[in-house]
């Protein structure tokens, strides 16, 4: 028993010994105070509640409505009333086009790679290793910087005069001039995947990792005995065990790299051009250099959209446990 | 001769793994391990092609700059503020509306869990736009109270979550053995079931200040005043300037880093058990 609970106990015990309180009660009246408890008790869980729940309609509920209605209104001083006109824009908009095809593909190699390393490392680690503790320590260093950092770090290792990427390169013969990592329009983007692959691959290797090692050894060795190999083993054990891990890894990691913002504003601020602009860029721009707060919040909404389809499965899994 | 085969089998296995870890290491160190040679470099070195491993004329000056000529002073003063009370404020609030949602059959249970989970997706931007001219109206723009109401956004719903998963794990007998001794809810919440998920309430702390430490977004939409800036903004902002001198530029990206880096070696080991503590439970 805890300390704490025991010196519960004792200050009860202190309590009832005290001439003053009434002594122990006689059950009937103890059974009615359970029960008018029990009453109250369901209001005191709302009263738990009620901070959080009020406070995040105020400060999330509230400004997402906000949001929604303005992407719904006349730009400027015009009509009042309901308008889809933000989103006609956006449909027929080449640049919105490019900026969801840019989200999409940073999204999607971020993940498939974070998940592929951070599985793949996860795999290797679950076995007696000299150094494991400290590499699992260390591995997850580039996911504790600010993303602001992370893409500040890269900036530099990818700078095409000075980087000591291209020069690394040079030196072993790979390039002959320098490579314009982060202005060459069809590198732009893949260089900023690779500075977000370092920055997020290790918390899914951790989770990976607590996952594979919650799956007991019992399983393995059942298996063993019904004569499975090594590919039966992780097919038919590994697999299953890591597939709840695998939703909320996937899940997570998905909605934090489409609100990513830091890292790319940090690399590119968007650049060159348009083509390394991702959605949560190209809103903020919308919103706060070009003053299009109706345009830039319908293109917030579609995103919202766009991130609450993607959640539906995690969210359909937690909701079908609880 | 069968145990040999396969015992040098083994050998090669281990070979193969540990070299392959290493090469991940490399890849996973060598950016800190560049970052920090550079900011102790002057920078005509730094700039200097083929590049030096070691600072040949080791120097401080960028930290110098940093601290005495800038204002970064300031800038992780405001940083830690804001963090700090962001953590703390949505670790107390998430550990209440946890411990509530774990052990009351609330009416609508469902729906405002679905809620909390929900407020998870929204994407910052989508709420920068209203949260500015609201701040604005109630004249909290460009304040670190403002900065802080906003960081709740992106940590309370997540604290809530991460320590549901903990409060869960903690056998309801010990809060009915305690009522039956006559000790009220917050009582039992306060005195037995928060020293319960001490590390759970560490995670939570830190994966907070770590949310609110880097954000960028909300900084910049936020603040204008130099009074305000935080380290990631006073960051972005420098590589964003037609001249970067990139030894500077990195010791304020290692001093940016630093705070979580020190604060999650020292706790690591709650913060992975934190997190994974949700994810893990079957």
């Amino acid at each position: 028993m805890p300390a704490s609970t025991r010196s519960w106990r004792a200050r009860a015990e202190v309590k009832a010994g005290d001439p003053l309180s009434p002594g122990p009660r006689p059950h009937p009246s103890t059974a009615i105070r359970v029960l008018g408890f029990s009453l109250r008790d369901r209001h005191s869980g709302y009263v738990f509640i009620a901070p959080a729940i009020l406070l995040l309609v105020a400060v999330l509920a509230y400004p997402a409505l906000r949001s929604l209605r303005l992407s719904l209104a006349h730009p400027g001083p015009g009509p009042g009333g309901v308008t889809l006109l933000q989103y006609g824009e956006l449909l027929g908009s080449g640049l919105f086009r490019q900026v969801v095809r840019n989200t999409a593909l940073f999204v999607v190699a971020s993940v498939a790679l974070h998940v592929a390393l951070g599985l793949g490392i996860a795999l290797l680690l679950n076995r007696p290793l000299y150094g494991r503790t400290a590499f699992r320590v260390l591995a997850l260093l580039p996911w504790v910087v600010p993303d602001v950092v992370a893409g500040i770090i890269w900036k530099w290792i990818l700078n095409p005069l000075y980087g000591v990427l291209n020069e690394g390169l040079f030196r072993l013969h790979v390039i002959a001039a320098p490579v314009e990592w982060l202005t060459a329009p069809t590198l732009v983007l893949p260089s900023v995947i690779l500075a977000n692959v370092w920055r997020g691959f290790p918390f899914v290797m951790i989770i990976f990792l607590a996952g594979l090692q919650s799956i007991p050894a019992e399983l393995y060795e059942a298996a063993a005995i019904d004569g499975a190999g090594t590919v039966q083993r992780f097919r038919h054990v590994t697999l299953p065990g890591l597939r709840k891990i695998f939703v909320v890894a996937l899940a997570l990691d998905t909605i934090w790299e489409v609100r990513r913002f830091g890292l790319i504003q940090a690399m590119t601020g968007g650049g060159p051009g348009t083509l390394s602009e991702v959605l949560s860029t190209q809103v903020f721009k919308q919103y706060f250099q070009f003053f299009k707060f109706e345009y830039a919040s319908a293109m917030a909404i579609a995103m919202t959209g766009l991130l609450l389809v993607v959640s539906l499965p995690y969210v359909r899994m937690i909701v079908r446990e609880e | 001769m069968e145990t040999a085969v396969i015992y040098s089998r083994s050998r090669l296995v281990a070979g193969f793994v540990y070299s392959l870890l290493t090469v991940i290491g490399i890849f996973v160190l060598f950016p800190f391990l560049w970052m920090l040679l550079t900011s102790l470099k002057q920078e005509t070195e730094a700039l200097r092609v083929p590049a030096t491993w070691l600072p040949q004329a080791p120097t401080v000056e960028a930290y110098v700059t940093m601290w005495l000529r800038k204002n970064y002073a300031r800038y992780f003063l405001n940083s830690t503020i804001v963090a700090l009370s962001t953590a703390v404020i949505s670790t107390f609030l998430g550990a209440m509306a946890a411990y509530g949602f774990s052990r009351f059959r609330l009416r609508g249970r469902a729906w405002l869990m679905g809620f909390i989970l929900t407020t998870q997706m929204l994407p910052g931007v989508l709420l920068v736009g209203p949260y500015f001219q609201i701040l604005s109206s109630v004249g909290l723009y460009d304040t670190r109270t403002g900065l802080i109401v906003a960081f709740l956004t992106i940590c309370l719903p997540f604290a809530t979550w991460m320590l549901k998963g903990f409060i869960d794990g903690i056998p309801v007998e010990l809060d009915e053995a305690a009522i039956v001794d006559g000790a009220g809810r917050f009582e039992v919440f306060a005195r037995i079931v928060v020293p319960l998920i001490r590390p759970g309430m560490v995670a939570t702390t830190l994966f907070a200040f770590l949310l609110a430490w880097g954000d960028l977004l909300w900084v910049q939409t936020l603040t204008n005043s130099e009074a305000m800036v935080t380290v990631t903004l006073a960051i972005a902002r420098t590589v964003q300037e037609f001249y970067v001198k990139w030894p500077e530029l990195m010791a304020g990206a290692l001093m940016g880093g630093l705070p979580g880096i020190v604060l999650y070696l020292v706790m690591q080991r709650w913060l992975v058990q934190g997190l994974t503590a949700g994810a893990i439970k079957q």
